[in-house]
C-alpha cells in the first residue's frame, strides 16, 4: 500500500500543472458592478418609501393641525360668546352676582381651561370672581403690567382681547380673554376669562392627538410659551406650525409629529444595505486577493515547472527515474534522442528495457541491480547500449537517489553521457598528435622552440636534436645553439620586447653558418604566441650547405659562361667581320688569279683583262668601306658624361655588389660626406670601376675571419676639382712587387682572374681625367683611391 | 659520256663573277647559280661535274641543300666554301661524305686541284654507276629458277649439291648453269662472283 502511494506521487511529481487560464481582465469587476448598482437602487427604493410615508405623514399632519386649528379656535370663540352674553346682560343692568356667581362657574366648570371669569373695574380692580373658590385671582387685586395694559387696549378699541400670555402661579402660562362693556357710551368694567394656556390644549386636543404631536406654543416672538414635549420642530421632522389668530394677540401652536419607534428606524434599510454592500464588497475583494494569490502560484508552478522541462529537454545529458522497483518514470529527451526510443516506448518499463544490448544482458541486470541496492560507484558505470536501430554506443551512466518533498526516497534517478564521441575525439586526438610528432620529426629542418625570455627550449624535432644533442629540451637555448645562433644585433626586433598584439613577428631570416661543423644553415626565427599563451621564438635551421655549395659552383659557371659568351660575342663580332672582308678579297683574289692564268697561256683578250681588273678594284673599295664602318660603330660608344650624386652610383652600385657581400659575410661600410658636389662622370663605366674594386676587395678577403671581413667604401674632397674614392679591404694585402704590376694588363694575382680589370679601371679614371692608385695599410689590406672630376659651377 | 660542268652556288655576285672569271680562264665549263633554290630548281640526274657550294647563304644554306640533293640521289661532289669560323660546320658535312671544303679566302691552286679532284671522282662514280647498271639490266634477264640455281653456285655448291637443295635433276642444274654464265655474259665462276657483288 505504501509503495502504490509512493509510485503515485512518483507519477505525480511528472504531471504537468493545469494550463494556463485565459486571463479576463476585466471581469473581476463585474460582481463590484452589480453590488454597486444593487447597493443604490435599494437606497433608492428606501428613500422613495421614506419619502412616501413622511409625504402621507405631512398630510395627516396637515389635516391634524386643520382640525385642531378649527377646534381651539370655535373654542375661543365660545369662551367669547360666553363673555359677550354676561357683558350684555349687564349692559342693561340684568346680571346680579348671583346670576354671574351661578352662570360663570358653571361655564368654568364646563370648560376646564377657563380658570376663573371675573369683572373688574376700569381701572382694573378685580370686583366678581366666578366661581369664588377659583384661586388664581381674587377679589379687589389690582390688575398690573401686562394685563392691565391690555385691558386699557380692549377699552381702548372696545373690542374683545387677549392679553399676552403671563405666568400664573397656579395656572402656568395662561392669558386673560378681556371684554370691555360699555353702558351709553361710558365703560362700566369688563368680563375676564383667564384660561390655561395648557388646559386650553389639554382639553381641546384628544389625547390621542397629543400622544402623536408635541405640541409648542408660541408666542407673537416665537418664544416658547408651553410645550408638552420637548421635541423641537426640526427640517428631518414632520412638523407645521398652526398660528391662532386671537384679536390682540398672536399665538402660534408649533406641531411636531412624534415617529413611531424612533427617527432612526428611517435609516435601518439604508444602513442594512450599506453594510450588506460592505461585507459583500469585502468578501469579493477577499476572494479576488485569493484567486489572484492562485494564479500567482499556478503562474510560478507553472514557469517552475517549464524552467524544469526546458533544463531537462536541453540536457546533452540523457536523464531517467525509476522507482525503487527499477521502474521507468521519466525520461528527457536526449535520453529519448540517445536510445532513439520514444517517452512513451519507455516510460513505466521495468528492466530488462529495450535499449539492453541482448549480449550486454547480464552486466546491465547486474549494474541495475547494483544501482538499485544503492551501491552504485560515483564514477558511475560505463557501459554498452543499444538504440533503436540496433546501433551500439558506449555511456556512462551515474545513478543518485530521486528523493521527493517529504525527504522520502522514491527512487533513483540517473545521468547518462554518450561517451562515444569524446572516446572518439581523444583517439583522434593522439593519433593526431602521432602524426604531427611524424611530420614535425620528419623534416629535415631542425625545428625547435623556445621561450622568448628564459630561453628555455620547449620543443625540439629529431633533426634539432640531431645536430644540438638529444637532452636539449628544457636547457637554455642560447647556449645549447650558440654555435648556429643569429646575434641579437642581426634580428629584427629584441625578442623581450615583443608585446603579445605583435605576435606573430618575423625575427630573423638569413644563412648562417654552424661555427663547429661548418655547415651552412637557413634559419628562420619567428615569435609567435606558444599553446600555453607566452611568447616563443621557432627557429627553423634547414641545412644548406650543399645548396650553397651547389650556388657557388653555379656563380663560378655562371662567371665563367659570362666571360665566354663574351668572348664568343666578340669571336661572331670577328667572324662577321672576316665573312664579310671575305668576300671582296676572295673576289680580288679569284680575278687576280684568272688573269695571271690567262696571260701566262697568252690566250687573253685585253678587254676582258681590264674588265677583271675592275671589278677588283671595285671589290678592294667595298673592302674599304666594311673596314671604315667598323671604325664608326667603334667611335659610336664615347663615355657619356653627366652631374650624378656620388651615394647614389654607390646605392646602385652596391645593390651589385651587395649579393656577392652577403655570400661571403662581408660587412659593407659607406661613409661619404652629405655635401659633397656632384660629380661628372660616366655613371655605368664608375659604377665598373667601383664594382671591380669591391669585388676585388672582397675575394682579397676570402682568407679574413668572417668578423673581420669589412670592406669600407670613403669619400672626400680633396679640392675644388676634385673627390677622391676610397675602397678598402682587410685582406691579405700586396706585396712590393705586385703593386707595381697590377695596372698592367694581363697581370693577375688571381687564379681565376683575366688581368685586364684593374687596367681597364685605370684607363677608365684616366679618361675622366682621374688617377687610380693603391696603398698597402700597414695594418693590413689595401686601399685603391681614385680621383674623378666634380661639377664646375658647383663651387660652393 | 657528257662534259663536266662546275655549278656554282653562292649569294655574292662579286664571287660568282669572279670564280667564273677563273674557272673559265681554266678551261672549265661553269654555270652559277644565285641561290641554293635556284639550283635545286634545275636539277636534274644527268648532271655532271661538281659543285662549288657556299655555306653561308641568307635562305636555305650550303648545308641545307647538300641534304636536300642527297635524298633526291644526287652523286655530284661538293666543295663547301667556308668562312672563317664555319670550320665545325664544314666538319660536319665532310662527315656527311661525298665532299670537300675550303676556306675563304683561299688560294686559287688550292681551289683548281680540289676541283680537279672533284670531277676525277665523279667520272669514276658516273662509270661504276653505269657498269653497275649493266649488270642490272643482265640479272633482270635471268628466270626464277635460274636466279635461285645462279645464288646457290656463288655461295660455293657443287652442282650435285644445288640439285639436292632445289629437289631437280643434276642435268637440269647444268642447263641452269650455262643459261645463266651465258646471260650474265661471264666465262668463269670467278667473274660471276664479281657481278654478283658489285650489286649486292
Amino acid at each position: 500500500m505504501f509503495a502504490l502511494d509512493q509510485g503515485e506521487k512518483n507519477r505525480f511529481m511528472f504531471v504537468r500543472p493545469p494550463p494556463r487560464q485565459p486571463r479576463h481582465t476585466r471581469l473581476w469587476l463585474a460582481p463590484y458592478f452589480a453590488i454597486g448598482i444593487f447597493a443604490v437602487a435599494m437606497l433608492v427604493v428606501t428613500a422613495l418609501l421614506q419619502w412616501r410615508e413622511q409625504d402621507t405623514a405631512l398630510s395627516a399632519l396637515e389635516g391634524d393641525m386643520h382640525w385642531a386649528e378649527r377646534t381651539i379656535e370655535a373654542r375661543l370663540h365660545a369662551h367669547q360668546d360666553f363673555l359677550t352674553e354676561l357683558g350684555r346682560e349687564q349692559e342693561f343692568r340684568q346680571l346680579d352676582y348671583e346670576s354671574f356667581q351661578v352662570r360663570a362657574s358653571r361655564y368654568v366648570r364646563d370648560n376646564p381651561e377657563i380658570e376663573a371669569i371675573i369683572w373688574v373695574s376700569t381701572s382694573g380692580k378685580v370686583e366678581w370672581v366666578a366661581p369664588h373658590e377659583a384661586t388664581a385671582t381674587f377679589v379687589g387685586e389690582q390688575l398690573t403690567g401686562e394685563r392691565l395694559a391690555a385691558l386699557e387696549e380692549a377699552f381702548r378699541i372696545l373690542r374683545p382681547v387677549f392679553s399676552p400670555d403671563y405666568s400664573n402661579a397656579a395656572l402656568g402660562r395662561s392669558n386673560d380673554l378681556i371684554l370691555p362693556i360699555q353702558q351709553g357710551s361710558s365703560d362700566i368694567g369688563a368680563f375676564i376669562a383667564l384660561q390655561s394656556l395648557e388646559s386650553l390644549l389639554r382639553v381641546t386636543l384628544p389625547a390621542t392627538f397629543t400622544t402623536r404631536y408635541s405640541l409648542t406654543v408660541v408666542d407673537a416672538n416665537d418664544r416658547v410659551v408651553l410645550s408638552n414635549s420637548s421635541i423641537s420642530p426640526t427640517e428631518r421632522k414632520i412638523s407645521g406650525t398652526i398660528s391662532l389668530d386671537l384679536p390682540q394677540n398672536r399665538l402660534g401652536l408649533n406641531i411636531v409629529a412624534y415617529r413611531g419607534g424612533g427617527a432612526w428606524l428611517a435609516f435601518v434599510p439604508a444602513a442594512l444595505i450599506l453594510v450588506l454592500t460592505l461585507i459583500a464588497t469585502i468578501t469579493l475583494i477577499q476572494l479576488r486577493r485569493h484567486a489572484l494569490r492562485r494564479a500567482e502560484t499556478e503562474e510560478q508552478l507553472r514557469a517552475a515547472y517549464a524552467f524544469r522541462q526546458a533544463m531537462s529537454q536541453s540536457l546533452i545529458t540523457g536523464m531517467r527515474a525509476i522507482d525503487l522497483e527499477g521502474r521507468i518514470t521519466f525520461v528527457n529527451a536526449a535520453f529519448c534522442r540517445m536510445t532513439g526510443f520514444d517517452e512513451s516506448e519507455l516510460v513505466g518499463i521495468k528492466p530488462p528495457y529495450p535499449y539492453w544490448p541482448p549480449e550486454e544482458f547480464e552486466k546491465l541486470q547486474y549494474n541495475i541491480d547494483t544501482a538499485l541496492a544503492g551501491r552504485a560507484p560515483s564514477g558511475g558505470f560505463e557501459m554498452r547500449i543499444m538504440r533503436k536501430s540496433g546501433e551500439r554506443f558506449d555511456v556512462r551512466l551515474y545513478f543518485s537517489p530521486l528523493i521527493d518533498a517529504d525527504g522520502v526516497q522514491i527512487g533513483w534517478i540517473a545521468s547518462m553521457n554518450d561517451i562515444t564521441e569524446p572516446k572518439r575525439v581523444r583517439v583522434e586526438l593522439e593519433r593526431a598528435h602521432e602524426r604531427f610528432a611524424t611530420v614535425i620529426d620528419g623534416l629535415d629542418s631542425a625545428v625547435h622552440v623556445a621561450d622568448a625570455d628564459s630561453n628555455e627550449i620547449l620543443f625540439a624535432n629529431r633533426s634539432f636534436r640531431n645536430i644540438f644533442g638529444h637532452d636539449t629540451v628544457g636547457r637554455n637555448s642560447a647556449v645549447v645553439t650558440a654555435a648556429c645562433r643569429p646575434s641579437p644585433e642581426a634580428l629584427q626586433v629584441a625578442p623581450g620586447e615583443l608585446k603579445p598584439e605583435d605576435l606573430p613577428c618575423e625575427l630573423f631570416d638569413g644563412e648562417i653558418q654552424h661555427v663547429l661543423s661548418g655547415h651552412w644553415y637557413h634559419v628562420h626565427e619567428r615569435a609567435i604566441r606558444w599553446v600555453d599563451g607566452r611568447t616563443v621564438r621557432v627557429q627553423i635551421a634547414a641545412d644548406i650547405t650543399e645548396r650553397k655549395h651547389f650556388d657557388d659552383i653555379n656563380l663560378q659557371q655562371q662567371k665563367r659562361l659570362e666571360q665566354t659568351s663574351r668572348l664568343i660575342t666578340m669571336g661572331e663580332m670577328a667572324s662577321s667581320l672576316a665573312h664579310e672582308l671575305n668576300q671582296p678579297l676572295s673576289a680580288i683574289a679569284n680575278y687576280c688569279a684568272g688573269c695571271i692564268k690567262r696571260m701566262q697561256s697568252g690566250n687573253y683578250q685585253l678587254d676582258d683583262l681590264l674588265a677583271a681588273m675592275q671589278k677588283a678594284g671595285e671589290q678592294a673599295e667595298r673592302a674599304g668601306k666594311i673596314i671604315r664602318r667598323m671604325r664608326d660603330m667603334v667611335k659610336k660608344s664615347d663615355p657619356n658624361r653627366q652631374p650624378v650624386h656620388l651615394a647614389e652610383l654607390i646605392d646602385e652600385t652596391r645593390a651589385f655588389a651587395d649579393i656577392e657581400a652577403q655570400r661571403t659575410s662581408t660587412q659593407l661600410v659607406v661613409d661619404i660626406p652629405e655635401n659633397l658636389p656632384k660629380i661628372v662622370v660616366d655613371r655605368i663605366m664608375i659604377e665598373q670601376v667601383l664594382l671591380n674594386l669591391i669585388k676585388n676587395g672582397i675575394e682579397a678577403m676570402h682568407g679574413t675571419p668572417i668578423d673581420r671581413r669589412r670592406l669600407s667604401i670613403e669619400a672626400r674632397r680633396i679640392d675644388e676639382r676634385l673627390v677622391e674614392v676610397s675602397v678598402t679591404d682587410q685582406g691579405h694585402g700586396m706585396v712590393d712587387g705586385d703593386i707595381e704590376k697590377i695596372f698592367a694588363p694581363f697581370y693577375t694575382t688571381k687564379a681565376e682572374g683575366m688581368g685586364i680589370g684593374l687596367a681597364i679601371c685605370r684607363s677608365i679614371i684616366e679618361f675622366h681625367q682621374g688617377r687610380l692608385w693603391v696603398e698597402t695599410r700597414r695594418e693590413g689590406g689595401t686601399t685603391f683611391r681614385f680621383t674623378v672630376p666634380i661639377e664646375e659651377d658647383a663651387d660652393e | 659520256m657528257s662534259e663536266q660542268t662546275i655549278y656554282i652556288v653562292d649569294d655574292d655576285e662579286a664571287m660568282r663573277d669572279s670564280l667564273t672569271w677563273l674557272l673559265e680562264g681554266e678551261g672549265y665549263r661553269v654555270s652559277c647559280f644565285d641561290a641554293a633554290e635556284t639550283f635545286l630548281g634545275t636539277w636534274h640526274a644527268g648532271m655532271h661535274g661538281c659543285l662549288v657550294l657556299d655555306v653561308r647563304m641568307p635562305e636555305m644554306s650550303g648545308l641545307e641543300l647538300h641534304e636536300k640533293l642527297d635524298t633526291l640521289g644526287s652523286h655530284l661532289p661538293i666543295i663547301f666554301v667556308t668562312g672563317h669560323g664555319d670550320v665545325p660546320m664544314a666538319v660536319a658535312a665532310l662527315q656527311r661524305g661525298a665532299c670537300d671544303f675550303i676556306e675563304k679566302p683561299f688560294h686559287n691552286e688550292d681551289l683548281l686541284s680540289r676541283i680537279e679532284r672533284a670531277l676525277e671522282l665523279e667520272n669514276q662514280l658516273a662509270a661504276r654507276q653505269q657498269r653497275d647498271g649493266a649488270i642490272s639490266r643482265r640479272l633482270e634477264q635471268l628466270t626464277q629458277r635460274e636466279r635461285e640455281v645462279m645464288q646457290l653456285v656463288v655461295t660455293g655448291l657443287l652442282n650435285k649439291q644445288i640439285a639436292d637443295e632445289l629437289g631437280i635433276s643434276m642435268k637440269t642444274v647444268e642447263a641452269h648453269r650455262a643459261r645463266v654464265m651465258e646471260k650474265m655474259g661471264v666465262r668463269t665462276l670467278a667473274e660471276l662472283v664479281k657481278a654478283v657483288m658489285t650489286v649486292t
